[in-house]
Order: C-alpha cells, then structure tokens, then sequence
C-alpha cells in the first residue's frame, strides 16, 4: 500500500525480477517505452520549444515597438563563439545591421505560432501530461502500445528538427504566418536552386510528422483509457483529467487528418506545379503564372480550419484537465459538477468540428452558412461556461492552500474568462467583419492561450513535479515566478484589444509606424504613451502606437519572469524538498498511490477503485481526503481473488 | 461473437460469395458507367449508390462490421458525422445552395 | 510485466488492445480520406475546365479492382484459416494476398508512365493539342555574349552553381572565359571552385574593412571629444554582419549555344536567359517551338471549334479541319436522330466528347482509318497540301508549335489540371497505404514465425487487424475506381 511503501530513488525495475533484461541508459531514458520517461521527454521539448516560440516573439515585439532600430544584443550573440555562428545562420543573416526587417518578421510570426502550437503547447499540455499522468491515474502499468508510444515521441522529435532546421536552409523558414494560407503560400519564392531545399517545404513535411505523431500518440491515448482502466475504475469514476485527454484526443485523431491533406496539397502545389488552391489566371508580379488554374483557395482555408478550429480546444482541454486536479486539491473541496463538466467536455469536443467557418466570415460564404457557422460558434460557448463556472464554483467554501500551482490556477479562471468573452463579439458577423484580422483577434486568442493554457501548465508542472522526482520545486521562486509573469502577461496582451479596436492589422512588422493613427487628441492612453516613452528618451509617434511599448515592455517582464521557473526546474531537481510521503499533496487520485518517482511497472499492488475521484472533506472520516484506492483510510482496497479480469499482475 | 471454429468454417463460404458478388458489381459499375444516362449527374450517383452498395459489404462481411462491439460503433458514428461535416459544409458554405426563405 | 489484453479481450468492452487501436487509426484514416474526397468534390465542382471521364486506362482500373478484390477475401481467408489453425492455408493465402499487393503496384506504375510520357498543350484560344513529344522539348539560346554568375555571400536560396545548370547544357566544347579584369578562367570543378572562394573571400575582406573603417572613425570620434557619435560609430560596425553578393561577369572567348528545357530554367525573354541557379546569359534565343507527335485535338473550351488555331497552316492545317468538322457532324446528328428534341446536345457531356474533341491516329486525314465513311469522303476530297509532316511510327501527324501559341502545356502529371492532381495525389497516397499494408503482412507471414508456433491466437489478432487496414485500403479504392476511372 502507498502509504507506507517507501520512496524509491533510481530503483526502476528493482521489484520485477522477472524483467529479463535491464535496460542500459539509452533503452531507459532515450528510446524508453516506458510512458513516464516518454511524459517527461515530451514535456522537456514542450517547454524548450516554448522557450525558443517566446523568443522569437521576443524579436518581434522589439520591432512592433522600435521599428528600424537595431535589435540590442544580436550583435553579441553573432559574435559568440560557436553559438555565434550557428545563431547567425538562423537569424543574423536576415538582420542586416542588426534591423529586424519584413522578411525576417514574417519568419519569426509563423514560427512562433507554429512552434507554440504545434511544437509547444500541444506537446507538454497534452502529449508530456497524458502520458506521465494518465496510465497512472486510471491505475495500469502503461500505455496500450508502448512502442509506438516511442515513435510518437520521436516522429514529433524529427518533426521539431526539421522545423528548426527550415531556419538555416537557403531560403530561411516560411514567411506566410502560421495558417499557410495559399495562394501566397503555394506560390511564394519559389524561384530556388532546388525546391526540396526550402524553409517552406521543411515546413510542410515537419508538419507530416508531427500529425503522424500526434496520431499515434491518440491512438494510444484513446485505446489505453478505453481497455486498461483498473478494476473498479468505471467511466464515471475516472478522474476528469483523464475524460479532458481522452477528449483531447479524439480531437487530434479526427481534426488532424485534413490538416495533413491541406499540407499535402500544398506541397503537391509547390512541387510539382499543381493547382490545388490556385485559381485560374493568377497574377503574381505582373506575370501570368505557369500553372493550369482551377483551384481553389477557399479549400485550403476549409482544411485548415477543420483542423485548427478544433486545435483551439485541444490546447485548452488540457488546462482544464489539469486545473480539475489542481484545485480541488488545493481547496480541499470535491470539484464541484463533475458529472455535467464530463457532459461539457464531450458536447464541446463534438461541436468542436461543426464551428470553423467562424473564421472564414470574410471569404463570402452566404448568409444562410455564416448563420449557421454563428448559431454553432455562440453554442459552443455554453460548454466552455460550465467548465470554466465548475472550477470556479469549486473554489466556494474552500480552505484554499496558496501553494505556486494553486496562484496559477486561480490567476487562470479570470485570465481565461477574458479570453473567453472577447471571443463571443467575434462570432458575430458584423463585428467579426471589422475585427477580423487586426490586433483584437490577436488579444483574444493570447489571453485564452497564454494566461490561460500556459498558465495551468505551470500549475501542472509544479503539481506533479514531486511525482516524477521525488523533490518539491521551491515556493519562493515559484511566486517569484508567478507575480512578473501575471504582470508581464496582461501588460502585453490587454492593449492590444484596444490597438486591435483601434484598426491595427496584426501583420505589420513595423508595428504600424506607416499607420498615422489621429493625432493631436489627448486622453489618458495618450498621457500614458507620453510618460512612457519620455522615459525612454524618445518622442510620442502618435496616439495607439505608443501603446506598442507598454506591450513590449510587459514582454520584457515576462521574460524576466520566466528565469525563476528555469532556475526553480533544475535546482529542484537535486536540491529540492524532499516528499515526505508518496502523495505529498494528500490527492485522491491513483497518481499518488505509486512509489516516488514510480518504478517501471508504477504500482507495487494492484490499485482498485472503490470510489469517486474527488472525495474531499467527506464527511464522517478524520483525514479530509479519502484516496480512490483506499476502502478505509490508510488501507488499500484489494481485488477479489475469484476475478480474471486483474490488471496483469506483477 | 462469431469467433467459435464452427462459425469461421461456415463464414469461409460466405467470404468467397462476397468475393463473387463484389466482382460481379465492379463489371456492372464499369457497364453503367459507358450507358449514357439523361444526366451525367445520374451517372455518377448510379455509380456512388453500386459503390457504396460494395463498401457496405467489404465492411460488414470482411471487416465483420456486421457483429462488432458498440464501442466500435460509436467511434465510427461520431466519424461518419464528421465525414459528413466535411463532405457537406465544404460545398455549401461554396455554393450557399441552402436559402432562406423567412417565417 | 505484460500490457493487458493483448490476447484476449478485456470482458467489458469485449475488445482486445490492437483492435481498438486499428478501429481508431481507421476512422484517423476515413478522415484523411475524406478530406482528399471532399476536396475532389470541391475540384470538381468547381472546375472550371472539362472534367476529364473515360480518360484513363479503364482496363488497368478494371483489373487492379479485381486484383484488390481478391486479395481481401484471400486475407480474411487467411485469418479464418489461421483461426482453424491451418497453418498451410494461412500462409498461402497470405502469399497470394501479398502477390496481389505487387501485381496492383506494378500495373499502376504502367498507368503512371503512360502519364508521364504524354503531353498537352494550351493553345493561345484554349484549344488543347494533346500527343508526344519525340524530341522532347528544348530551347536553343545562342550568340552567348556574356554570363553572370551570382555568387551568394550568405546562404541564400539562389547560389550561382554553373557547374550543375549552365555547363552541361552547353553545345560543343566549353570554351575559355574571360573576366572583366581581362584573366582567363576555364568552368570545370577547379575553375570554379577557386573563382569561388576568391570572390567570397574577398567579400569577407569587404565587409570586415568596411567594418575597420568605421569603427576607426568611431575611435577618431571619441578621441576627438565626440563620443555619442563615436559610440554609434563603434555600434555600427559591430553590427555589420551580412556578407554581400558579389556579381561575376564572364565573357567566352568563342561564342556558346545552349540547349536547354523550359522546366530546367527559371525564365527567358528574346536576349537573356537566366538558369535556376541565378546564372545568366546575355544572347539571342534561336529556337523555341516545340516538335509535337499529335494524337488528339480538343476544341471544347474554344468558341468556334472551326476557327481553332489548330487549323492553321503550320500546325494541323486545312484537312485536319474537314476531317474535325465531318466527326463532328456526324456525331451531332447521330445525337439529334437518337434523342431528338428531347435533350440539349450541349448538355451531354459524351457527345461534346465525341464531337469536338478529335482523336488522331494516324498521320494524315486520307489515312484516318475512322468507322464512320462521311470522315472518309470529306478527307478524301481535301487536298494534301497539309503541313504536318508524317510521324516516325506512322501514325501521328508530327507539327512544329510556335511557343508563342502556347499558353500553357504540360505533360500528364499534377501540373496538367485539378484532374490530374487530385488523381495523383489520392492514387498516389492510397499507393502508399498498399504499400505499407502489403509489408505488414509480409512481416507476419515471414518473420513472426515464432508467434506462430508459440501463440497463435495473438497471430491471429494481429493479421485480423493487418486485414482490418488491408479491407480498408480496398473500400478506398471501392470509391477510387469509379470516381477517377468511370465518372
């Protein structure tokens, strides 16, 4: 039993002596199928792409707010040895005296987007936390499939290379924003020596891989929480966190498909000379192009946004997965509506294919269409209200623990709430008519994913750090990491819905200096603009664009911010708390029955689910948790001896 | 489930029987095709409808779609939904065929 | 330590592990699938071209089907066999299936290389000039006065590599060139290798004296008491870190002729020519039309078929054109005879097929062995002063096509149309999926041996499940065959 099962360092495998080989250090911890070593690779890259997107955002708002100027410290990260030279290849060479320009800007806003979406978020929220968390909490001994559980991991890792090695290719990265969008895309620079060797093409097969990744690790995901739940582990008994992957994951499996066709087109498109998404008689620098016509740009957007429509909840489902966990564990409460969250999450999954549209308004679809797309879109909302209610419900009554995993997820649900009801104009037509495009849109997606989603997967690592080694992170760094980037956060994202109300277009590179916004009136953003960049030593441009370095300066901060929590990963490694217990947090879940970290195999007893996920200060027992596994506090329930049905045992 | 030795020995029969009839539908597929029809639009929905008519039986004989678990079903429904989706919404919101009308 | 269920099923769900998992995958797969066809009913739809019908190779379709067809009753077989534990049966209907696999792959890579070799071409009006190209297709640029090879001082997507694009396509020997400083530099690996470096060197040195300069200025600043404008100075040359390309002029010593494939440069205009590489010539264009072996005129996309630019004299000229207008009278009141007032003959997408897209197959109209005598008559009545030479094999009128009549050609490959594309595309991706299918089974049927003998029955899962994805490829091209093929 977990309680008095002691705290296994390095003693992977010591229990089974029936494994006939050990693993020698590669098999253990590079190509490992074991899905904790494989949880923790995907989330390590998670965050180091994370890190890289943040900096090339980082770039970017340096040239939103200073454009023309050159770039502090990009001269002396040229002149570096080493390091030098390979960060001139990516990014020096395209920064004439240091100036960040359009052709760069435009490689750094599709990266970004690409690497936090695709490369980032997706990576540690869903693949890094489903896989260390998942197996654990349904109480098996791995995933279904733990080989191709491997090549998931590293199909996603060629995938990774290969996008960030589309930065030193002749051409440098793709330059036509995360969405691809053809006919620029199809028909951008392709005058090239060789086509294959092309920032763009590297990006079309990079995302080949990633989806056949992402497959994979679906597949497994689904059929794992499917078939090797523990006994007693009945839907209804599963850990919301499991339901929010489980959804997750069938939206990877069923969304990501027609992504893969729209890159496949457009790379038949670039290489071989077809039209898929070009229309008859395009004209591009005066010159007829050299292709037959007769396709169709509308199809690309249609495909894309079959994906990425989806995609958007793929990166939220996990915050609320994790949050499920976080909370009641730190309020000391059952999460409040377990039952209608379950419902929530499924309906949000399944009309989560049926909204696309809602960002193609501008392509000219008829009313009758764009009706429907804005009746789905709003009801949509409904399910993500009844999550989001839930976890703030279960607040209510609360002994609240403010432990760093807990103030990101509180400073999640209002972050999130923005986020969420800046969308809702944004479904309407008329108002998506004049947004659409401009910094609004911008503002509105950052808070749903960055205060938001990224938000809780800091809560996420701090919550299950213990688990995957032994050692608490530091409370002090971790506030000292929350605060700047609570901070840092709003200041860049909150004026950006007024920029973007304002009329600013998210795609100038130099921040709208060529837009002479009105001048000459005087109101509080203008007196802000004015106090600020007299700070600098510089001169007010003009009304919203000052606006532009308040935001860059809330970059900054957050970037700051950050170096407590890469400072807090590594020391707490080694020099962390030491975990008193197996379950440090007192959780209800079956994560917390296992050794610490859990051996290869997790369990030391088969885990039996004898109740509800959230039994927390349930009446009529002392302790004020009462763990799944246990049929009275502090004794592990045990299997029947007459069932077959046993999780193999070891 | 239809998995006993007794039942795979009878269901031998049946797969080579579906074996005929789908070769059989491929001749009359490819015959149909070549009769000209008052509409070429006729042409091709004959030819989706022989089709669909061989894709049902690949998958409910030879995929024994036809006694599998719910759980398959279920999976599958939501998929057909979405295939549908895909099919249907892409060419409306093209060709906006759906008018309306007013109460 | 065992994963659960990989044998036998788990009691409540009634699945075991790989058979939800391949289900998943499967529905993964309708969805990819699906795509590709909703984009297909997109194309189609939206097409703004002839959709082409019957214009494949129905019989290779028809029997790839059939081979497909069997190969899945020969894997369920396999299993039912494998289930009954006839291990004999089991593998010898594996090893037909896998043969199948092989015999469909090699039919379709006849399919494809038919494709290849055929041409079309767009005339200016629209008319499509469909055949092959005997000699291929080759410009021929000469006078060469001088090359320009763009030398990259950063890695950039066109770097100046003669070596690979402007040397082989030169006629005759190569001569010696000359460089604007009056050395003289042959173009063979060395040659250009040390050019190379040289210039890139000398770039370098440009920059980092550039660089010297001004942070000697910056210096002189400072010291003269100047220090913010010192200091920038100093920031400045810090901050010059792209090394500049460099232009070479070269200019041979005898005058070079180049032959070279429109697909194989960047572009062309009547005096320069400029290779993919960024290398280019300064000259005359000599050449530019194409030889083509014509085997069909499509007149469908042209207003008035009989005022087609294909009738010109110089391509398939006047008795092409008697022979064009008697096919098509013939079909039209064939048509009319038939139904009448009944249907609208613009309306019949076969008899605009028939009628106003000429299939040619022999070289000249008198030798047009057609069924129908009316062609005959109205051949023979026209006189042979036709400019269209006879073909090599015989039987294709062989003309020489101006480039500036053509607006567009290709050869059958995605390029041609949204057709030809998607065609390629879903056949080749559902090539791939037999492919894969096929080395899976082959794995089971060869190298799980061991499996076999020790557990059967998790044999059996796992070449149901092969199979599972084997039906499945077969239900896509269920689909595939009458979609591309027949409609």
């Amino acid at each position: 039993m977990s309680a008095a099962a002691t705290t296994h360092d390095h003693s992977h495998g010591a229990d089974h002596a029936h494994d006939h080989h050990e693993p020698g250090f590669i098999g253990k911890y590079i190509f490992s199928s074991d899905h904790k070593v494989i949880g923790i690779q995907y989330a390590m890259s998670g965050l180091l792409f994370l890190l890289f997107g943040f900096f090339l955002m980082l770039l970017m708002r340096w040239s939103i707010a200073f454009p023309g100027q050159p770039v502090p410290g990009l001269a002396f990260m040229e002149n570096l040895p080493f390091v030098g030279d390979i960060f001139h290849q990516m990014i020096g060479r395209w920064a004439p005296n240091g100036v960040v320009n359009g052709e760069l800007y435009n490689m750094l806003g599709a990266m970004h987007g690409t690497i936090m979406v695709f490369l980032g978020i997706v990576p540690l929220g869903f693949a890094g936390f489903v896989n260390f968390v998942m197996p654990l909490q349904i109480g098996t001994i791995d995933m279904a499939f733990p080989r191709l559980n491997m090549w998931s991991f590293w199909l996603f890792f060629i995938s990774g290379v290969m996008m960030l090695a589309s930065f030193f290719v002749g051409t440098g990265s793709v330059q036509t924003g995360w969405t691809m969008y053809s006919p620029l895309a199809s028909t951008t620079t392709l005058a090239v020596t060789n086509i294959w060797m092309h920032g763009h093409t590297w990006w079309l097969l990079a995302m080949v891989f990633n989806i056949s990744a992402s497959l994979l690790g679906s597949v497994n995901v689904i059929t794992t929480v499917i078939n090797l739940r523990a006994r007693g582990m009945s839907w209804m008994r599963m850990p919301f966190f499991c339901w929010a992957m489980f959804v997750t994951a069938f939206l990877l499996l069923l969304a990501f498909p027609p992504l893969e066709v729209a890159a496949l087109l457009q790379l038949v498109d670039r290489v071989f000379g077809a039209s898929f998404f070009l229309p008859t008689g395009l004209i591009e620098g005066g010159q007829h192009l050299d292709i037959a016509g007769g396709g169709s740009p509308l199809l690309y957007q249609h495909l894309f946004w079959f994906l990425a429509h989806p995609e958007v909840y793929v990166l939220i489902l996990p915050a609320f997965a994790i949050l499920t966990e976080v909370i009641p564990a730190n309020t000391r409460r059952p999460l409040w509506g377990y039952k209608s969250m379950v419902y929530a999450a499924l309906t949000l999954g399944f009309l989560s294919f049926l909204v696309w549209a809602h960002h193609m308004y501008l392509t000219g679809m008829g009313t009758m269409m764009s009706t429907y797309f804005q009746i789905t879109t709003v009801l949509i909302s409904v399910p993500s209200v009844i999550l989001l209610t839930g976890l703030m419900i279960s607040l209510w009554g609360g002994s609240i623990r403010f432990t760093p995993q807990m103030l990101f997820a509180s400073a999640f649900l209002p972050m999130f709430g923005i986020g969420g009801l800046t969308g809702l104009p944004l479904a309407f037509i008329f108002i998506d008519l004049a947004l659409h495009d401009t910094y609004y849109v911008i503002g509105h997606f950052h808070y749903v994913v960055a205060p938001g989603t990224i938000f809780a997967l800091f809560a996420g690592v701090y919550h299950w750090f213990p688990k995957a080694t032994g050692r608490i992170m530091s409370d002090k760094l971790g506030k000292l990491h929350f605060w700047p980037s609570l901070l840092g956060m709003n200041l860049v994202f909150a004026p950006m819905f007024i920029q973007g109300m304002g009329g600013f277009h998210r795609r100038w590179y130099d921040g709208g200096a060529i837009f002479e916004q009105t001048s000459g009136v005087s109101n509080f953003w203008t007196e802000l603009n004015s106090n600020l960049f007299g700070f600098f030593g510089m001169e007010v441009p003009n009304n919203l664009l000052g606006l532009n370095v308040l935001m860059s300066v809330g970059a900054f901060i957050l970037a700051l911010g950050q170096v407590p929590f890469i400072l807090n990963v590594f020391l707490s490694i080694k020099g962390g708390k030491k975990v008193a217990s197996d379950n440090p947090w007192n959780c209800t879940t079956l994560e917390w029955a296992t050794p610490t970290p859990p051996p290869h195999g997790n369990f030391t007893f088969e885990p039996v689910a004898v109740r509800g996920p959230y039994e927390y200060s349930a009446p009529g027992i002392d302790q004020d948790f009462f763990p799944q596994w246990e049929s009275e506090p502090g004794k592990a329930a045990t299997a029947p001896a007459s069932s077959s049905a046993a999780v193999a045992h070891h | 489930m239809a998995d006993s030795p007794e039942e795979i020995q009878k269901s031998i029969r049946k797969y080579l029987w579906i074996g005929g009839i789908l070769i059989f539908f491929t001749v009359v597929t490819v015959g149909l095709s070549y009769v000209e029809l008052p509409t070429h639009g006729l042409n091709i929905l004959v030819g989706m409808i022989v089709a669909t008519f061989k894709a049902a039986l690949v998958a409910l004989i030879f995929m024994h779609l036809n006694h599998e678990r719910i759980l398959i079903y279920k999976v599958l429904a939501f998929t057909t939904v979405f295939c549908l989706a895909l099919f249907l919404l892409f060419i409306f919101s093209a060709s906006d065929p759906l008018v309306f009308e007013g109460f | 330590m065992d994963i659960p269920y990989t044998v036998s099923a788990r009691p409540d769900t009634g699945l075991y592990n790989a058979k939800v998992g391949i289900w998943l995958f499967l529905a993964s797969e309708v969805m990819l699938f699906g795509g590709l066809f909703s984009s297909y009913i997109f194309l189609r739809v939206g097409a703004d071209y002839h959709w082409p019908v019957h214009e494949l190779n129905v019989f290779l379709g028809f029997v790839n089907t059939l081979v497909l067809i069997a190969s899945s009753v020969t894997v369920v077989m396999a299993w039912a066999s494998l289930k009954l534990r006839q291990i004999g049966k089991f593998k010898l209907y594996m090893a037909i299936t896998v043969l199948c696999a092989a015999i469909f792959m090699v039919n379709k890579a006849f399919e494809y290389k038919a494709k290849f070799e055929h041409y079309a071409v767009k005339l200016t009006d629209g008319t499509f000039l469909t055949g092959h190209l005997p000699q291929g297709y080759e410009i021929k640029f000469g006078d060469v006065s001088e090359v320009s090879v763009l030398i990259a001082g950063e890695n950039k997507a066109v770097d100046g590599e003669p070596l690979k694009h402007f040397v082989p396509r030169v006629e005759g020997d190569l001569p010696a060139f000359k460089m604007t400083d009056g050395s003289s530099i042959t173009l063979d690996q060395s040659g250009f290798t040390t050019l190379k470096e040289a210039t890139l060197k000398a770039a370098r040195e440009k920059l980092e004296e550039d660089r010297k300069k001004r942070r000697e200025e910056g210096e002189a600043l400072i010291e003269a008491g100047n220090i913010a404008a010192g200091k920038a100075k100093l920031d400045e040359a810090e901050r010059m870190n792209i090394v500049p390309d460099t232009t070479i002029k070269l200019k041979p010593e005898q005058p070079v002729t180049v032959k070279v494939k429109p697909s194989q440069i960047f572009s062309y205009t009547a005096n320069s020519l400029t290779f993919k590489d960024g290398t280019t010539l300064t000259g005359k264009l000599l050449d530019d039309s194409m030889v083509l072996e014509v085997d069909g005129v499509d007149t469908r996309s042209v207003p008035d078929a009989e005022k087609s630019l294909a009738w010109k004299s110089g391509l398939l000229g006047e008795p092409w054109k008697k022979a064009f207008i008697a096919n098509r009278d013939h079909h039209l009141n064939a048509f009319e005879e038939k139904h009448g007032d009944r249907r609208d003959p613009k309306k019949s997408a076969t008899l605009q097929k028939e009628a106003f897209f000429l299939k040619i197959k022999s070289a000249t109209p008198d030798a047009r062995d057609d069924a129908h005598g009316s062609s005959k008559s109205a051949a023979a009545s026209a006189p042979a002063d036709s400019h269209a030479d006879t073909g090599h094999h015989g039987h294709h009128p062989v003309v020489h096509v101006d480039r500036k009549d053509i607006a567009f050609y290709s050869n059958y490959t995605p390029k041609l149309n949204t057709y030809y594309a998607i065609y390629f595309t879903l056949t080749g991706l559902h090539g791939l999926h037999v492919v894969a299918g096929a080395i899976v089974l082959f794995y089971f049927l060869v190298f799980d041996g061991r499996r076999l003998r020790e557990n059967p029955e998790h044999l059996a899962n796992r070449v149901e499940v092969g199979g599972l994805f084997w039906h499945f490829v077969d239900l896509v091209w269920i689909f595939l065959f009458p979609l591309l093929y027949l409609l």
